[in-house]
């Protein structure tokens, strides 16, 4: 058996919780406290938290590590440890040859320079001898399908071509060690498709590769999950089990937030009904459900305008709108000549949830009838996820409801050829 | 054997030093008015201004020496070093992005900065060239020596710019602390006149290793006075600086990741 590619033996990491001194003249300030201060029982002093507690792993060449988990819970300090930008408090990091991180593409582009400089820089950051870049070069801008625009100061590249430029500076690096950290959601569809198809031929030449993601499809394809929470690891297994266990978990922590008496006035709960009424968590794509919208208003609010935002979990949907939703389910004038007062709800009924697979969020507004700013607001209202029909085979992002029939036809007997 | 092998880890990272000191005369070069102008623009400016100021109001005992010939040959190796302090102070700031993201010895970023200030040197000692052939003075023999000097200026320069890095990342109102620092280091030093060497100035020489290294300079380009203790002492200075700022860059450096 080789030996393995990525070892963690009991890893603890300490991180401050905000830089809490950032100038000289705090220092002085800071000096005394920090002289007395002592670490508490867990090892803390009182700025910091554990960002990895105790986690100890071996990744033979070959391998791929999934790593998910809620924000906040240490992933990307797995990254950071293994590319030695972090350095463990306690236990043991070890990775074997070289390490390339596709942790945050092109840091260290210069914008003023062109493409081709910045091969060169960027590669030698990776690590790579200049020698071995001109033998790539070509093979290179082939990949990042860039050849018209090698003399372009960078600054002037569009945001996929930026990526594209430093994926492919990344690829050829020829790494033993591969770190993947939510990176390719940006790019084109076929050129994301390009890039897992070479991670999976690294893969398959004995590179070993984590994957931090909450992309879950991404997931799946791994050889082993870790699931992380709040520094500790949750569980290591086959990605399965992992997944089922990570997602039950998050469905729990959301009916936990439900049960929580109401703080403050305004919209106190957003609910998802399914056909009979009940709340859920989870829903099929096209099915039929009503969004409830719980309120307490103690001053009148008249001719309430009700907006819900959908957000969904995988930025890509978002970045292009302005307010950054999915889809919006608005009140407009249908509630004009209403006046709300007290506390009640109101039902939005929608035939058929078409939305593209994935988890949700919804932000929920009220504003009084002509205002220009919102009377209340709610970040996380809800929390959902919508899930493909069972026996659904298709993979397109949305299923539209439809009813196809032969509009026209003609029919022709087929007649052969004539031979010359 | 930890700072042997840190040692060679950082002499791995060779190439890098260069291509990105590269990446910094490139950006800068390509993209202002004057081109490679800039690295002489300064030398040249303050030499010009000194002449005027001093020939009006006082006169110094250059020792037959052109003013400004004296100047310059001061103006320049000053501009080296105060461009590799407060240059190799800003190049982990300046490089944050990379520091929190990627891993490399981050010595490269200081030394890289230190190699394009040293380019600017190259580029604005073909000045002084020219001035001595105007005015007509031959180096003599001793000139051969000038690189010696050259590298303990480097070293001393390298060892505050790693000092002073770390501090600068950490902190960030360092570089206005650093700005004062340098301006009035330029004129407590042999910059652009002769220091007087009597009573308690005459003593911070040799504590401060730039009036020696001018010093020398001077006496062997165009002759002039020299003494072999302050030279002694400014080697032992910077010598000592290199192996101190090193030593300390390596102990901060393990947290430097840590400041996203």
């Amino acid at each position: 058996m080789s030996s393995p590619g990525v070892v963690f033996k009991d890893v603890w990491k300490r991180l401050p919780r905000r830089s809490e001194v950032s100038t000289l003249a705090e220092l002085l300030y800071a000096l005394p406290k920090r002289a007395l201060q002592r670490r508490g029982e867990d090892g803390l002093l009182s700025h910091e938290f554990w960002a990895l507690r105790n986690l100890s792993f071996e990744l033979q060449p070959g391998e791929t590590l999934g790593i998910v988990g809620p924000n906040g819970a240490g992933k990307s300090s797995i990254l950071k440890l293994i590319f030695r930008i972090f350095r463990p408090d306690r236990g043991e990091v070890r990775a074997r040859g070289r390490v390339t991180g596709l942790i945050e593409l092109g840091a260290g582009f210069h914008p003023m320079l062109s493409g081709r400089d910045n091969v060169f820089i960027n590669g030698s950051i990776l690590g790579m001898r200049q020698r071995e870049i001109r033998r790539k070069y070509d093979s290179i801008v082939e990949f990042a399908e860039l050849a018209e625009f090698m003399d372009m100061p960078v600054k002037n590249y569009s945001s996929g071509m930026h990526a594209r430029l430093a994926f492919a500076i990344a690829a050829h690096a020829d790494p033993d060690v591969l770190l993947v950290d939510e990176v390719l959601a940006v790019g084109d569809a076929s050129f994301q498709n390009r890039c897992y198809e070479w991670i999976e031929n690294r893969r398959r030449q004995g590179c070993c590769i984590v994957i931090v993601t909450h992309q879950m499809q991404v997931v799946q394809s791994a050889t082993r999950c870790l699931y992380l929470n709040e520094g500790n690891p949750v569980v290591l297994a086959d990605p399965a089990p992992v997944i089922d266990r990570y997602l039950r978990d998050q469905a729990e922590s959301m009916e936990r937030t439900d049960a929580q008496p109401p703080a403050s006035p305004g919209i106190t709960q957003v609910q998802l009904l399914d056909e009979r009424g009940h709340p859920v968590h989870e829903t099929t794509a096209g099915a039929p459900v009503t969004v409830r919208v719980h309120w307490k208003f103690p001053q009148p609010v008249s001719g309430p305008v009700v907006t819900l935002d959908l957000l969904h979990d995988d930025p890509r949907f978002l970045i292009s709108t302005p307010g950054g939703n999915l889809a919006q389910l608005s009140s407009g004038n249908a509630l004009a000549g209403e006046v709300a007062q007290g506390s009640g709800s109101f039902d939005v009924r929608i035939d058929g949830l078409h939305l593209p697979v994935g988890m949700y969020s919804v932000r929920a507004a009220v504003k009084a009838h002509g205002a220009f700013t919102a009377a209340m607001r709610r970040e996380d209202a809800l929390r959902f996820e919508v899930r493909r029909p069972a026996g659904s085979e298709s993979h397109a992002l949305i299923e539209l409801p439809q009813h196809w029939s032969i509009a026209a036809q003609v029919r022709q007997a087929a007649e052969p050829f004539d031979e010359p | 054997m930890k700072s042997a092998r840190d040692l060679r880890e950082l002499f791995s990272y060779r190439e890098l030093i260069v291509v990105l000191a590269r990446r910094e005369i490139r950006a800068r070069y390509k993209y202002s008015l004057l081109g490679a102008g800039w690295a002489v623009a300064l030398p040249v400016a303050l030499m010009l201004l000194f002449s005027v100021v001093f020939a009006r109001v006082a006169s110094f005992d250059t020792g037959g020496v052109p003013y400004p010939v004296f100047a310059y040959i001061g103006l320049l190796p000053w501009q080296l070093h105060a461009g590799m302090l407060t240059g190799g102070a800003r190049s982990l700031i300046d490089n944050r992005a990379l520091v929190t993201k990627v891993y490399f010895a981050r010595e490269v970023l200081p030394l890289s900065r230190a190699l394009a200030a040293l380019f600017d040197f190259g580029v604005a000692a073909l000045v002084l060239a020219g001035l001595m052939a105007w005015y007509g003075i031959v180096p003599g023999p001793g000139a051969w020596l000038l690189p010696l000097v050259l590298l303990a200026q480097i070293a001393f320069g390298v060892g505050l710019a790693m000092l002073v890095a770390g501090a600068n990342l950490l902190y960030r109102d360092v570089q206005y602390v650093l700005q004062v620092v340098v301006t009035v280091w330029m004129f407590a030093s042999s910059v652009v006149y002769p220091l007087p060497r009597e009573g308690w100035l005459g003593r911070l020489s040799y504590v401060n290793p730039i009036t020696p290294f001018l010093d020398a300079y001077r006496c062997l380009l165009v002759g002039g006075r020299f003494d072999p203790g302050e030279l002694a002492a400014a080697t032992g200075i910077s010598l000592f600086t290199l192996v101190a700022g090193w030593y300390w860059f390596r102990r901060v450096e393990r947290c430097f990741g840590e400041l996203a």
